[in-house]
């Protein structure tokens, strides 16, 4: 019988002492998996999002996040300029303001109002239903939950209050056509979101304003690529600031997001503690109780090296058992988490905060590795210094 | 190079003294002694007089503090812990009194676990441990975990489990210390036959009646062998 098979029905002999230490490993485990999901889930979430919307450029004021920063003077002329670069296939210029779309009771819906002009076909929302707004007419996109909140579909008129930035006075409301139904990428799961072109909402803001932006997106061309467009539109526009998608992502990530990465070290840290004082306790407890047994076993002839070896493929058992059982409880447990955390206001539908990588799985099995050699060491120690002819004399004499 | 002279264990002069916060204490002190191929010996004396360090010296398990131990010629002392595992493996057998079983093992396993720790065959080990359970009459208990075994058909199976690679040399421990008189004589005989089949047997005991059997008695007082006597 070599170590891993005797080892096994140690484990075995003993199955109360065997499940807690694999139920404790999965429960470790899983903690230890959804900790590296969090730490990389937001952000590889938010570039895929970015991703999505067709465009690997913005072009801002300031670095300040899209409206929330000044808006861009000559957004349409600038835009048409960055356009004209040859490592650019388009660009959209996209500001952003609210509205309240008078429909679906007394006070209206209150919505986020974005207004875009461009050379591109393309604009950062995906039509559901009915048609895209056409440039100089008055019509606009809804999302889903506008349209459920109004009761409004393709082919509808309604009227729009206007909120803008910058406008003190209350704005009269102004007639739209609901030309389709619309998905925002950037949506919350409750957001109300309308959309029409930068010259309707410079017209639902009273008039003025109509050639600024918030940001300029840009798509650059595929054999080009994003770092070289994003240094020709810097030139072109040495005033504005550009930034690339993995540029976004890694002020995200140096920013607000770098939060989520620091509690996920410290839990990890916490959790793999845990696991190694519970295999650690298990594995001493259960050789105490065998001295007698293991110090025969030596006398018997087999070797030093030969009862580490029980001894660590026990822990190896405890821990690959609970390893495994710990990817689908830890994989349930993130789909729940995530639940959870995505009912924070303003979070986009689509962002996850736990998402699958294989190197999440690589790092899990080489932590949970690592424990079953640490939580060996002591145990270990213990038999390979077991005095055998002290601990048989102890044994007959207890 | 090692020369035997036909002995299996050579002892000269050995002593073992344990060092103790309130000084040394001496278990063994200068025993000479030798055990040949065939030996049944029996090491009497009261608790605490150095018996069972003695054999424990003597199974190469605790290492002399001085003087000259020769298993087959080679000097124990010179031997790696892997060397002295070895030896231990091939060579001597235990049996002790609290018997040490595995608990999760059956009869035959027990049996069968030391062979495999010697890289016996596995055709070889079953065909073995079936003989050797035939041997102590245990046959029909093969699958009987230690459990589900009296005291005497356990230290049955931990004779089985001493002999099971042929040693030359059987160490017992009090082997009937934990069994009633009936069970004791059972035991007594299982080991005059293992003696008798070729095995040189050391029992520490402080039965008198299994002491008798043997044919040598040492009596030990104060780690020291105080008189030898020998029967037919």
């Amino acid at each position: 019988m070599n170590a891993m098979g005797f080892a096994w029905r140690s484990l075995v002999r003993q199955p109360a002492r065997a499940s807690l230490g694999v139920l404790g490993v999965a429960a470790v485990g899983a903690l230890l998996f959804d900790m590296l999901l969090l730490s990389q889930g937001l952000v590889i979430s938010m570039r895929d999002l970015l991703e999505r919307t067709g465009f690997d450029l913005r072009v801002t004021a300031t670095d300040a996040l899209p409206g929330q920063g000044p808006l861009i003077p000559n957004a349409v002329e600038r835009t048409q300029a960055i356009s004209q670069l040859s490592s650019v296939r388009s660009a959209i210029a996209l500001r952003f303001a609210n509205a309240f779309v008078l429909a679906g009771g007394p006070r209206g819906v209150y919505t986020t109002f974005q207004g875009v002009a461009g050379t591109g076909a393309a604009h950062p929302w995906t039509i559901l239903r009915g048609r895209d707004v056409t440039a100089g007419r008055p019509e606009i996109v809804i999302n889903e939950n506008t349209a459920t909140r109004t009761r409004l579909a393709a082919g509808s008129r309604v009227m729009l209050r206007a909120s803008c930035a910058g406008q003190k006075q209350a704005l009269p409301p102004v007639p739209f056509i609901v030309s389709g139904i619309a998905q925002f990428p950037f949506d919350s799961p409750s957001g109300t979101t309308i959309a029409t072109s930068l010259q309707m909402l410079a017209t639902a803001c009273g008039g003025n304003e109509t050639n600024e932006a918030d940001v300029i997106m840009v798509a650059s061309q595929e054999r080009a690529g994003p770092a070289v467009a994003v240094s020709d539109v810097a030139a072109l526009l040495p005033d504005l600031h550009v930034l690339s998608n993995a540029e976004a992502v890694n002020r995200f990530e140096r920013g607000g997001f770098t939060y989520f990465r620091q509690i996920s070290t410290v839990l990890t840290a916490v959790t793999l503690s845990f696991a190694v004082l519970l295999i650690t306790v298990l594995l001493t407890v259960s050789i105490n109780q065998r001295l007698g047994e293991i110090a025969a076993l030596r006398a018997l002839g087999f070797s030093r090296w030969r009862v580490v070896a029980d001894v660590f493929c026990e822990s190896v058992l405890i821990v690959g058992g609970g390893g495994l059982l710990s990817l689908p409880v830890g994989a349930l447990l993130a789909i729940g988490l995530d639940h959870i955390l995505k009912r924070i206001p303003g979070i986009p539908a689509d962002v996850h905060f736990f998402v699958f990588q294989p190197s999440a799985l690589q790092v899990h099995l080489a932590l949970l590795s690592a424990t079953a050699i640490v939580a060996a060491l002591y145990p270990i120690r213990i038999v390979a210094r077991l005095p055998i002819a002290a601990t048989l004399r102890d044994e007959v004499v207890g | 190079m090692s020369t035997t002279n036909g002995h299996i264990v050579e002892a000269r002069n050995i002593s073992r003294i344990f060092p103790m916060p309130a000084g040394p204490v001496t278990a063994v002190a200068d025993v000479s002694l030798e055990i040949l191929p065939g030996d049944h010996i029996a090491i009497r004396g009261p608790s605490g007089c150095g018996k069972s360090t003695l054999l424990h010296m003597l199974g190469c398990v605790e290492a002399p503090t001085a003087g000259t131990l020769l298993f087959r010629g080679d000097d124990v002392t010179q031997l790696s812990d892997r060397q002295r595992s070895l030896l231990r493996l091939r060579q001597i057998g235990f049996v002790f009194q609290r018997f040490f079983l595995l608990p999760m093992l059956t009869a035959a396993e027990n049996i069968e676990l030391p062979q495999s720790e010697a890289n016996v065959p596995k055709a070889e080990r079953r065909q073995r441990t079936h003989e050797l359970l035939e041997y102590v009459g245990l046959a029909a208990r093969a699958a009987h975990r230690p459990s589900e075994l009296s005291g005497g058909e356990m230290q049955r199976v931990a004779i089985a489990r001493a002999v099971a690679n042929k040693p030359g040399l059987l160490l017992a421990d009090e082997p009937t210390g934990e069994l009633d008189r009936a069970t004791g004589e059972q035991i007594a005989s299982l080991l005059d036959r293992v003696n008798a089949d070729g095995t040189a047997l050391v029992i520490v005991t402080h039965d008198p009646a299994l002491a008798e059997r043997s044919t040598k008695i040492l009596s030990m007082r104060d780690g020291r062998i105080e008189s030898e006597s020998t029967s037919a």
